[in-house]
């Protein structure tokens, strides 16, 4: 059998192992909220919940951020995950670092067969997207955790038993110094594909795996190429099989390469075999370093509840996709914001337990829309009969000639912000708002993100024409009496005095899709929960306390 | 779905159609259907509509073959 060759790969941070203090004391302890798997969603979920003032523990299985120190792993982070990143405090490392794109290109030859450009409908501060790779990110996120210094990250500290008891769960965990337990209120399970608790739980998730075989090859190259995600269905340089091409951090490109179904994975990524593939697209004589060498295979797996008891689960741990459209990763990441506001609330006292069965039945149907939609892609790159290759074949040539078949070329749908209109907390609405730039009072540049102050609030925005009245400004002291999880920010296009900021363009009213005099009240992770047109004391406290879960 | 006579000119768009296939191998005969699928899917756009026509043309396909033909 041949090795599989991996590429030169990555000098990563190691952080330091230290025993715990239950084996340091010989004592049990328990921690409101333990978060399993130093990943994307892990550490996304540990950083939010310290923005947000609650400390948690983190118990990660080795000493460091990505596979083996090896792998690019996912690339592209979409703007909703970029605005998260604002929120979070790590973004300019992530645009410094990263490349920013919008533009995405389907070619058959050298013909243009589909291509978008999301730039076009983005009001937000935040790009469309920026590629970079999986571990900056991480490693980011970790530098934030030690700087808001709540969190309690636990390197080296491998969970391998898992029991719920009457009023928590107990891990138990391993460790260079031994072994030890904990008992915690609240379990945050992020540690992936294989993960332990779910497997320890016996939960099905139902896998499934695809015939076609990929291969990505990362490499770091000179490539006169413009920073645009390119996507070929059918290589010349491929045998007639896909090949995808993206920018990413470090001037290293991902060739992503569509093998023959069955392949053998050792064989498709073998040095020389790598090589000599890649010289095919770049020309024989270029010279160009193998950064990571990657085979895989399609898998979809999705658990029926993300939530079990005191443990939830988030990312791979809970659904597994294929990779197209970036939505693996950055749905992890919004499973962890998602879940944080609400374990922040609850934990604060602002909201009632059941708030959190909104996990569920927001973030499962997300998922459920990312298998299909992947899965849908995958279909359209893997023909499984000769008749779907006809359709194919006549979508190509069509989309050649016309544009209305342009839409139907499917290699990957980027991912998007969930709309969580049938969600029990959602009055009105359920999209996402992108982070439009505004001009704070005093001045200030700013941007929506910015009107919630660091709070873990709802925002109500109140869009008055002519300014409030004295009887709605009446209204709105004493629904800020009521509820300290409520800010107001009123925007009026005249009478300054009473606007607390204002946008020039009318962006942050395009971005709500609002046109008449209303209140938006826009959650903490900026879905809109409610449009309240003719705002009464009545109808805000009713979206409000129906957006945390509150007795109506 | 519209299942009432809707074609203007029935006689002429049978003709068209089989005078199109001519000559066409089992194989471009099958290309011309799936460019000419998508070409009238598109003049009617609705989903609802397309998906009620597969749904339609697939039941009486099996209708048909479990008779024989």
């Amino acid at each position: 059998m041949e090795t599989q060759y991996q590429g030169s790969g990555y000098r990563l941070p190691e952080y330091p192992f230290e025993p715990p203090p239950e084996i340091v004391e010989g004592t049990s302890k328990r921690y409101r909220v333990v978060v399993v798997g130093g990943g994307l969603a892990g550490l996304s979920a540990a950083c939010d919940l310290a923005t947000r003032g609650i400390s948690a523990v983190l118990l990660d299985d080795d000493n460091t951020i990505g596979v083996r120190g090896l792998a690019s792993r996912g690339i592209t982070y979409a703007q909703k995950s970029l605005e998260i990143f604002e929120r979070l405090g790590i973004y300019d490392r992530v645009k410094e670092k990263g490349v920013e794109w919008s533009h995405g290109k389907t070619l058959a030859d050298n013909d243009v067969v589909y291509s978008f450009d999301l730039a076009a409908t983005r009001l937000s501060k935040q790009p469309p997207f920026i590629n970079i790779q999986q571990f900056y990110i991480e490693w980011f996120l970790v530098d934030r955790i030690y700087e808001l210094g709540v969190t309690d990250l636990r390197w080296n500290n491998k969970v391998v038993g898992v029991q719920e008891l009457s009023d928590c769960v107990r891990l138990d965990v391993e460790t260079p110094a031994g072994k030890y337990h904990l008992e915690a209120d609240w379990v945050l399970d992020a540690s992936g594909v294989n993960s332990p608790i779910r497997e320890g739980l016996s939960l099905p998730i139902h896998p499934a795996r695809g015939q076609d075989r990929w291969c990505i090859s990362d490499i770091r190259f000179k490539l006169d190429a413009p920073l645009e995600r390119w996507t070929w269905i059918e290589a010349p340089f491929n045998e007639n099989r896909a090949v995808w091409q993206l920018p990413m951090g470090d001037g290293v490109w991902r060739l992503d390469y569509q093998m023959d179904a069955n392949a053998d994975p050792d064989a498709v990524s073998n040095e020389g075999v790598v090589r000599s593939r890649l010289g095919q697209q770049l020309g024989e004589d270029r010279e160009f370093e193998l950064v990571w060498v990657g085979p895989y295979a399609y898998r979809t797996q999705l658990l029926d509840n993300m939530r079990h008891g005191r443990v939830f689960f988030l990312g791979d741990a809970a659904h597994v996709m294929s990779p197209f459209g970036g939505r693996g990763g950055n749905s992890g990441i919004q499973d962890a914001e998602n879940l944080s506001w609400k374990l922040a609330m609850v934990l604060n006292g602002n909201a009632p337990h059941t708030l959190l069965d909104s996990y569920q039945a927001e973030r499962h149907p997300a998922a459920v829309h990312n298998i299909k939609t992947t899965s849908r892609t995958t279909r359209f790159l893997s023909p499984q009969s000769n008749a779907e290759r006809v359709l194919r074949d006549a979508v190509i040539a069509l989309a050649r000639e016309f544009s209305f078949a342009r839409p139907l070329v499917n290699t990957g749908r980027m991912s998007a912000a969930f709309q969580y209109d049938a969600s029990p907390l959602i009055t009105d609405g359920g999209n996402t708002v992108q982070n439009v730039p505004l001009l704070l009072s005093g001045g200030k540049q700013g941007s929506l993100l910015d009107l919630f102050a660091g709070e873990n609030c709802y925002l109500a925005l109140w869009f008055s024409e002519h300014g409030l009245t004295p009887k709605q400004v009446k209204l709105m002291k004493l629904l800020q009496a009521e509820k300290t999880n409520l800010r107001w920010c009123i925007y009026s296009t005249i009478g300054h005095s009473a606007s607390e900021l204002e946008d020039g363009g009318g962006k942050l009213k395009l971005a709500l899709g609002v046109t008449e005099d209303c209140v938006c009240l826009i959650r903490p992770d900026m879905h809109l929960a409610a449009k309240i047109e003719k705002p009464s004391a009545s109808s805000i406290r009713r979206a409000l306390r129906k957006g945390m879960a509150l007795e109506i | 779905m519209k299942l009432e006579p809707n074609i203007a000119d029935p006689d002429g768009l049978y003709e068209a159609l089989v005078n199109a296939h001519a000559g066409l191998s089992d194989q471009e005969s099958a290309a011309l259907n799936a460019r000419l699928i998508f070409l009238l899917a598109n003049q009617i756009g609705e989903p609802t509509i397309l998906y009620d026509c597969i749904d339609n043309a697939l039941r009486l396909m099996h209708k048909n073959s479990e008779r024989g033909g």
